[in-house]
């Protein structure tokens, strides 16, 4: 499946580079992801938890950093196996300045195979997009932590979404679409007027005897 | 002699027992004692093996055992071919490579195994499967048919030149000549995708090894217990006796459960045998569609050659077959392909060249139609095709180009599944054809119905194709028939029945020479230790071949009954009559022996034996027949399609088939039902999808969809002609195929008729309501 998009980031260029070099950060923005480790330069190994509809497990990973030009361009290689299947996958990303705030692009291919691919396959888009959006708002908030932090020199001390708060978010998205459906807000009309009917029918009823 | 029960709608024998849960199926039956077996499937589809970690498996409790190939030394060989190869046709090239039993340095399909766990129960074997860690090297994957065969294409089998696993040329006549001589030359593209089997029982096995005895008991529902047997014992050193297959009553075969030597079958029975447990295997249904095969795949760039009036001078087709990883198979569903192709019209000169692929994806054998839907598909395409540029109607063309009864039999060139040349045996296809036209009043819809209904604004089309289907294929099958001292009668034969009516069709045979009620007679069969020898249930054969052995056998008995009663009664043979399970003499009633007495007359204990003569009301017989006989038929589809969803609904579908002598036409209908459903899910439901990583897509049935009763017509109306066929006494053709094979063609002839945009072609099978719309937004916009 190919990835990509862009999201403006609220700081400049150095600071959101900085971030995206720190694995702790890097775990803390992707939900079940247990723990990443520097192994090599450039290269981190860590685990994971999946969940894409009935299908869940834990992967196994490596991320490798490459064609590095800082603090512009690089290239993140993904090549995850586990229970649930394997994911492989390459992304490009590209930091460009905007008046002060950062415009991050990226694209990238990604190959699922395994369970993921043969059962969670209908659901991997949706989860897909609702993983990097939640990204992006750690990210952000990551940001806005370390800007704060930068200008009052405390610590910088964010925790990053636990499993069950993606789940929701998951089911956030997916609802808020459903509301937004002219359809729905149709049914908000119809249910009062259809029991006020039923009411007004029932003693009508017991009126007429 | 009239027929007394054959060709009786008799309800089935064995209905009382299934439906209320008296009917032992695998999951029924449990050991004491007894593991659990799972397999640990690769999730890659082209990759090299670089190491296997099973330590962490081997420690979890309840684990008995966890192997690999390495822990089966030189019992991991390539497997035996499961059908000869086609050394009959001249200049077929070909390369064997047969299904490995467990992957030893790479893997070559998604869900290829790579280890199996022995455990206590399947869920702490699944649980372990989690705890194995592969070190996978992932390589270029093969996908595409075309592309497979280009230099420089990663290779399937690295000791193989190419991924050409065979490729046959068939040809009669001389095309090149009928198309120089043509008017007109049709040429088109068309492909066939992938389809399931998805029995609503999956596959699995039950091993039971017995030290004290040396004998081993399979229990699995095979369509070829004979085979599953003799491969067994001929793995593991084994007399046959030694090993006894039964098969218990089965949710459907169609196809993929006539394969032995698969890594079920030879794994399970080793491991049973060293670790002396039974051992029980079964799929859930995403197992099922990782590890069974599926069939279809393929792409067919075809030429018609006509005159200007319609009439065929010629056919070419070149297509190319998705094998898969392996081919144990060989050519059986192409050759079907090649010589259904052509099927019931006039085409005097016919060339055909199948090159099969060797792919990263799930092996290819036979699913219910087995190539022949391909055949049909492509040829019912090229004539609605030939039709539009001659503007000529559907059914003309095909009237026009149909066989005549005085050409039939006819010798086609074209050597099928069998490896002879097919014939088309007897058949009468103009009737068929216009039964069907009759029947749904082909006339009056085009000239009233769908003109008034168009004015209104509805899209609705009309399709129609005939076919044919070689059935009843040999080598052979044999019966035994013994009549018990209870007067009722035993029969056993070497197929295995799949929920198709054996137990009654069977009955119905041997009840028509012995005069016993169908209810009396007990039908065995898939148990090898009943009768021992037989080939399999497979392309619409067991009641024409099977059911011929069990009728010579019961000739056989009757024989004896006549011999025996005349001796024992003192009177000649002429004077005797059998009705009722009792032999009389005609004219002196109270001289009279019931068929338990004469049983147990004919077994003497004590005394002397006349010389010559068989103890027992038994007898054995064996039948194969020289080719296939030729079942055929009509289908007749109307369609109302939503052009703004595409969804498409049945109205009406009728078709008219010959299966020469129906034994119980109630069992044909459903036969043909069956067969019916699957084509339509064939043609707009199913497909079997793997990515261009060969990743299978559709391994639930969230994603590989089915034909509900919602999206059946609302009745299936049949029309039945009787051409016997010459080739067995009852004149009996199969018909457990013939609903799959015409569908799809009728389905898109249906559709386009309904669209009524003549730039819109449906050449692909595998249809749904995006892709029709996604195709035709782009015939209109070109």
């Amino acid at each position: 499946m190919k990835l990509e998009g862009e999201h403006l980031f609220n700081g400049p260029r150095e600071t959101v580079w900085d971030m995206f070099y720190d694995p702790e950060v890097l775990a803390s923005a992707v939900p079940g992801m247990d723990k990443l480790d520097l192994v090599a330069e450039n290269t981190y190994e860590g685990l994971m938890n999946v969940r894409i509809g009935p299908v869940s497990g834990k992967f196994s990973g490596k991320l490798t950093l490459s064609d590095i030009v800082a603090p512009e361009s690089l290239t993140l290689t993904v090549d995850g196996r586990g229970a649930p299947g394997f994911a492989k996958g390459v992304g490009r990303v590209k930091f460009e300045e905007a008046d002060g705030k950062t415009l991050m692009k990226y694209e990238g291919d990604l190959n699922i195979g395994g369970a993921l691919a043969s059962v969670g396959q209908r659901m991997i888009d949706s989860v897909a997009k609702s993983m990097i959006r939640t990204a992006f708002e750690t990210l952000d908030n990551t940001l806005g932590a370390r800007l704060a932090a930068k200008s009052t020199g405390a610590a910088v001390d964010f925790k990053p979404p636990t499993q069950t708060e993606f789940a929701s978010s998951v089911a956030k998205d997916m609802f808020g679409g459903f509301t937004k459906m002219p359809e729905f807000r149709l049914l908000l009309y119809i249910i009062p007027v259809v029991t006020a009917l039923v009411i007004f029918a029932v003693v009508l009823k017991n009126c007429g005897g | 002699m009239s027929n007394r029960v054959i060709k009786k709608s008799i309800i089935r024998n064995e209905d009382p027992q299934i439906l209320t849960g008296q009917a032992q199926y695998l999951d029924d039956i449990e050991f004491p004692g007894m593991v659990h077996a799972a397999f640990k499937r690769s999730d890659f589809a082209h990759a090299r093996i670089l190491s296997i970690d099973v330590s962490e498996a081997r420690k979890r409790p309840g684990v008995i055992g966890v192997y690999t190939s390495a822990d089966f030394g030189d019992y991991i060989k390539p497997g035996p071919l499961q059908v000869p190869p086609p050394t009959a046709i001249k200049g077929a090239t070909f390369q064997i490579r047969t299904t490995m039993p467990i992957a030893i340095q790479k893997v070559r399909y998604s869900g290829e195994p790579v280890a199996i766990v022995i455990a206590e129960s399947r869920y702490i074997a699944e649980d372990a499967l989690d705890d194995i860690y592969i070190d996978f090297e992932p390589l270029d994957v093969v996908v595409d048919l075309e592309k497979a065969l280009e230099k420089g294409s990663p290779l399937v089998h690295e000791d193989t030149e190419s991924n050409l696993a065979a490729n046959v040329k068939q040809e009669r006549g001389n095309y090149a000549e009928a198309a120089a001589k043509a008017d007109v030359v049709v040429k088109r593209k068309i492909s066939v995708d992938r389809v399931a089997g998805a029995a609503l029982e999956n596959r699995g096995m039950i091993v039971l090894w017995d030290e004290k005895t040396q004998n081993m008991t399979i229990w699995c529902g095979t369509q070829s217990p004979i085979g599953l047997r003799n491969a067994t014992a001929t793995r593991l050193g084994l007399f046959e006796d030694q090993v006894h297959v039964i098969t218990p009553f089965t949710g459907g075969g169609f196809g993929p459960k006539i394969l032995t030597s698969l890594p079920d079958d030879v794994l399970i029975t080793y491991l049973a045998m060293k670790l002396n447990l039974p051992i029980k295997w079964y799929e859930d249904r995403r197992e099922n569609f990782l590890s069974t095969t599926s069939e279809r795949d393929q792409v067919h760039f075809c030429e018609l050659a006509l005159t200007k009036d319609g009439v065929i001078l010629g056919f070419k087709d070149v297509f190319y077959h998705n094998s898969g990883a392996y081919n144990p198979y060989m050519m059986t569903v192409p050759l079907n392909t090649q010589s259904h192709t052509i099927s019931n019209y006039r085409v005097p000169s016919f060339y055909t060249e199948v090159n099969m692929v060797f792919t990263n994806e799930m092996i290819v054998t036979p699913v219910r139609g087995a190539g022949r839907p391909q055949g049909v598909f492509v040829m019912e395409r090229m004539m609605d095709m030939a039709a539009k540029e001659l503007k000529m109607d559907p059914v003309e063309i095909r009237m026009k180009n149909l066989l005549q009864p005085h050409e039939i039999p006819l010798y086609t060139g074209i050597i099928g599944q069998d490896f002879v040349e097919g014939v088309l045996d007897s058949g009468d296809f103009p009737t068929a054809l216009n039964k069907a036209i009759e029947m749904v009043d082909y006339k009056k819809f085009r000239a009233e119905i769908q003109p008034k209904l168009r004015a209104e604004g509805k899209h609705v089309g009309i399709g129609i194709c005939t076919f044919t289907e070689g059935t009843a294929v040999g080598p052979y099958e044999g019966a035994k028939i013994t009549v018990g001292s209870n007067g009722k009668v035993n029969v056993a034969t070497g197929i295995s029945s799949q929920g198709q009516g054996h137990y009654t069709v069977f009955a119905q045979i041997v009840a028509e020479q012995l005069s016993v009620d169908v209810k009396d007679i007990k039908v065995i069969t898939g148990d090898t230790a009943h009768f021992s020898w037989g080939c399999g249930t497979f392309a619409s054969r067991g009641a024409a071949v099977a059911g011929t052995a069990i009728h010579f056998a019961a000739v056989k008995v009757r024989e004896k009954i006549f011999k025996l009663a005349s001796k024992l009664l003192e009177a000649p043979e002429e004077e005797l009559e059998l009705s009722n399970g009792v032999v009389r003499v005609a004219d002196i009633p109270s001289k009279s022996i019931t068929l338990g007495d004469l049983a147990v007359w004919a077994n003497p204990m004590r005394g002397v034996m006349e010389p010559g003569m068989e103890p027992g009301l038994e007898a054995v017989a064996y039948y194969g027949p020289p080719y296939g006989a030729t079942g055929a038929g009509c289908m007749v589809m109307i369609v109302d399609v939503d052009p703004e969803t595409m969804a498409v609904k049945i109205e009406r579908l009728v078709m008219v088939h010959d299966c020469g002598t129906p034994i119980n036409p109630m069992l044909v209908e459903g036969q043909i039902h069956g067969g019916v459903q699957l084509g339509i899910g064939n043609a707009f439901y199913e497909k079997i999808h793997y990515d261009e990583t060969g990743q299978l897509l559709t391994a639930s049935f969230m994603d590989y969809l089915f034909p509900q009763a919602t999206d059946m017509p609302p009745k299936i109306e049949l029309g039945h002609i009787e051409t016997l066929t010459p080739l067995n006494p009852l004149g009996i053709k199969g018909v457990g195929e013939a609903g799959a094979i015409p569908t799809p063609a009728v389905f898109n002839q249906a559709i386009e008729d309904a669209l009524q945009d003549s730039r819109f072609e449906l050449l692909e099978s595998n249809l749904s309501p995006s892709k029709l719309f996604t195709y035709f937004q782009k015939a209109k916009g070109s």
